[in-house]
C-alpha cells in the first residue's frame, strides 16, 4: 500500500504555520519482522507490530529488552538484518520529506555552545522549511524565552523539551518518541501527558512513545506494545490490558481456610495459600459472589473477600519477566 | 543539496569554532612572518635578505602552516556530529547520508576560501610593512602572487582532507591528534630515512611543499602536480568517509 505519493503534495512553506492546527492525513507504521544481532546478541527478535494514527501507543519493555534499536531500525539509522518497517507502506529512507512526516526525539542530542533557538534552525534549514519554524515550535514546547541560551546549560527537562521541539519542526504525522519522560518533573510529565494527547486525540496524529516503565505512561497511552529480549509480548489495548489485570483471582480469609479450600476445590476452582497473609487463600476460577455463597452454604466464616485488584505493573511484570536476565547481559548497553 | 550546504553553514557559523581556527591561524602566520623577516639577511639563519625573491618567496608561503588549523577546521565538522551525537537528528533529517558529507564537503570547501584569504592577507599585511620598514615590501605579482595562489589552494584542500577524515575516524581527539601526529612527527621521519625520502614527494606534506615552494627543489613535484596530490588525497578521504558514514550503523 504505497499511499505516500498519493497523499497530497506537502504544504508550501508559508502554508507550514497555519497547517499546523489543521488535522493531519493519517499515517500507519507498520514494523514487519524486524531482526538485529549485535556480536552474540540478539537485540531484536522476528519484531513486528503496528502503530495506529489518532492514538497514543506505548512501546514498553525493561531496559535492554531492544526499544531503542527497534525505533533506530525503524528511522533508517541501524540497517536491520531482516524485517523493514513502513510508513503508509514507504521506508523511513525512502520518504521524499521525512521531517515533514515523521519527527523523533530518540536521545537529547545537541551541540551545548549553540543555543536552542540555532540548533533548530539548522535543522529547519536541512529540511527546507521556514526559519520561522523554529520560534513557533520553541513556544509550542514552552521553551520560548530559553532559546536564545546556550543549550549546554538546559536543564534535563529542557533538553527533552528542544529534543520534542526538533521532532516537531516539520509539522510531521507520525511522532516517535524514546522514554520522553526520562528527566522531566511530575509538572512536566502531566504537560507532555496533555500534549501528547492532544496531538494524536485532537488532530489524528500517529504517536509512538517508548517507556520502560508502565506506570509512567499508563494514563497517556491507549495502545501497548510490550516487548522482552527483543520478542513481542503483548499487543493490544489498554482494556484488554486491563482486563487481562488479575481477574477472576479473589482473596479469600478465613479462620476456617483448610475447610474452605476443600469446599472451593470441589466446586472446581483452583486454591493456593496467600503469601504472607495468614489465613489467605488465593482463589481463582470464581467470582467474589459465588465464593461468598459457598461459604454461606458451606457455613465456613469468612473474614475476608475481595477481588484481586492485581496491578497493570503487576501484569507487566509478569509478561516482561522472562527477560530481566537478559538486560544484565552484554545488551545492557541497549538500554532504552 | 543546496539547503543542505547552507544548514552545514548555520552549523559552522552558530558555534566559535570558526573564530578561534580563524584567529590562532593569523597569530601563527603572522608571527612566522615577522620571524623570518627579523632574521631575514642574517648570514646564521641562512634566510636570504629582505628585497631577494627567496626572501619574499619564503616569507609568503608561511601562511601555508595554517595547514594544520585548516584540516582541523575540516574534522572538528565532521567529527562534531558523533562527539555530541548530533549525527542521529543530522540524518534523521537527510536519511540519504552520502549528501549529508558531500554537503559538508561542499560547505567546508568554499568556508575556507574566505577563511584561507584572511589568513593570507594577515601574512602579506606582516611582510609587507616589516620588510617595507626594512628596506623593501614584496610586490604581489609574478612568482609571489603563484605562491600566495598555492597556498590558498593548499589551505582549502587541508580542509577537504579534514572533513574527510572526521568522517572516516568519527572519533575528534582520535582524529585531530591523528593528524598532528602524522603531519608533525610521520611525514619528518620519513623524509629523513634515505629508504623512505623519496616518497615524501608524494605525501600531503610534499605536495604542500611543492605547491608554495618556486625553487629549484628537486626532490619536490611541480606546483600542479602538488596541487593534484592533494586533490587526490582530498578525494580518497572524501570518498571512504562518505561509504563509511553510509554503512555504519548510527546507535
Amino acid at each position: 500500500m504505497a499511499a505516500a505519493p498519493d497523499r497530497p503534495a506537502p504544504p508550501e512553506e508559508d502554508e507550514i504555520s497555519s497547517a499546523r492546527q489543521a488535522v493531519v492525513d493519517p499515517v500507519r507504521v507498520d514494523v514487519q519482522g524486524l531482526t538485529k544481532t549485535f556480536g552474540q546478541v540478539r537485540a531484536v527478535d522476528d519484531l513486528s507490530f503496528t502503530v495506529e494514527p489518532g492514538q497514543v501507543t506505548g512501546f514498553l519493555g525493561p531496559n535492554g529488552a531492544g526499544k531503542t534499536t527497534t525505533l533506530r531500525m525503524a528511522l533508517g539509522l541501524i540497517t536491520p538484518d531482516r524485517g523493514s518497517t513502513a510508513f503508509n507502506g514507504v521506508p523511513y529512507r525512502a520518504l521524499p520529506e521525512p521531517m515533514r512526516q515523521v519527527g523523533a526525539v530518540l536521545e537529547t542530542a545537541f551541540h551545548p555552545a549553540r543555543s536552542g533557538r540555532d540548533h533548530l534552525r539548522v535543522y529547519a534549514r536541512a529540511a527546507g522549511l521556514p526559519a520561522g519554524r523554529a520560534d513557533e515550535v520553541l513556544a509550542q514546547v514552552g521553551l520560548g524565552p530559553a532559546g536564545r541560551r546556550r543549550a549546554g546549560g538546559y536543564s534535563l527537562g529542557m533538553r527533552q523539551r528542544l529534543g520534542l521541539a526538533t521532532a516537531l519542526l516539520g509539522d510531521p504525522a507520525v511522532l516517535v518518541l524514546d522514554e520522553p519522560a526520562n528527566g522531566l518533573d511530575p509538572e512536566g510529565i502531566q504537560w507532555l501527558r496533555g500534549f501528547l494527547r492532544h496531538l494524536s486525540h485532537d488532530q489524528g496524529r500517529t504517536v509512538l512513545v517508548s517507556s520502560h516503565l508502565l506506570s509512567e505512561v499508563e494514563q497517556t497511552v491507549d495502545r501497548v506494545v510490550i516487548v522482552g529480549a527483543g520478542r513481542l509480548v503483548r499487543q493490544g489495548s489498554m482494556a484488554e490490558l486491563r482486563a487481562g489485570a488479575g481477574a477472576g483471582d479473589v482473596l479469600v480469609r478465613s479462620p476456617q481456610a483448610a475447610a474452605l479450600a476443600e469446599l472451593l476445590r470441589a466446586a472446581g476452582a483452583g486454591v493456593t495459600p496467600t503469601d504472607g497473609v495468614p489465613d489467605g487463600l488465593t482463589v481463582s476460577g470464581l467470582s467474589t459472589a459465588e465464593i461468598g455463597g459457598r461459604a454461606f452454604t458451606g457455613g465456613v466464616e469468612l473474614h475476608e473477600l475481595r477481588a484481586h485488584t492485581s496491578g497493570l505493573e503487576e501484569v507487566y511484570f509478569r509478561l516482561t519477566a522472562g527477560s530481566e536476565q537478559y538486560a544484565a547481559g552484554p545488551a545492557g548497553k541497549d538500554a532504552a | 543539496m543546496g539547503r543542505l550546504v547552507q544548514a552545514e553553514w548555520t552549523k559552522l557559523l552558530t558555534t566559535r569554532v570558526w573564530i578561534g581556527l580563524l584567529l590562532g591561524s593569523c597569530l601563527l602566520v603572522g608571527g612566522f612572518a615577522a620571524l623570518f623577516t627579523a632574521f631575514a639577511g642574517n648570514d646564521e639563519s641562512g634566510i636570504a635578505p629582505v628585497g631577494t625573491p627567496a626572501y619574499e618567496q619564503l616569507a609568503l608561503a608561511v601562511a601555508a602552516n595554517a595547514n594544520i588549523l585548516f584540516i582541523v577546521l575540516g574534522i572538528i565538522g565532521t567529527t562534531q556530529e558523533y562527539r555530541h551525537r548530533t549525527a542521529t537528528p543530522t540524518f534523521l533529517a537527510t536519511p540519504h547520508r552520502g549528501r549529508v558529507v558531500i554537503a559538508k564537503l561542499v560547505a567546508y570547501a568554499l568556508a575556507a576560501v574566505p577563511m584561507a584569504l584572511v589568513v593570507i592577507a594577515a601574512n602579506v599585511l606582516v611582510v609587507s610593512v616589516y620588510a617595507g620598514a626594512k628596506g623593501e615590501g614584496p610586490s604581489l605579482s609574478g612568482d609571489n602572487l603563484r605562491v600566495i595562489g598555492g597556498v590558498w589552494a593548499a589551505l582549502v584542500l587541508f580542509t577537504v582532507i579534514g572533513v574527510g577524515v572526521g568522517a572516516l575516524l568519527r572519533n575528534q581527539v582520535g582524529a585531530i591528534v591523528g593528524a598532528l601526529v602524522y603531519l608533525f612527527v610521520v611525514e619528518g621521519v620519513i623524509r629523513s630515512i634515505p629508504a623512505t625520502q623519496g616518497f615524501y614527494k608524494w605525501l600531503p606534506g610534499g605536495a604542500l611543499e611543492a605547491m608554495t615552494a618556486t625553487f629549484d627543489m628537486t626532490d619536490l613535484l611541480s606546483a600542479w602536480q602538488g596541487g593534484l596530490v592533494l586533490l587526490a588525497y582530498a578525494l580518497v578521504f572524501s570518498v571512504l568517509g562518505t561509504l563509511i558514514a553510509v554503512r555504519r550503523d548510527v546507535v
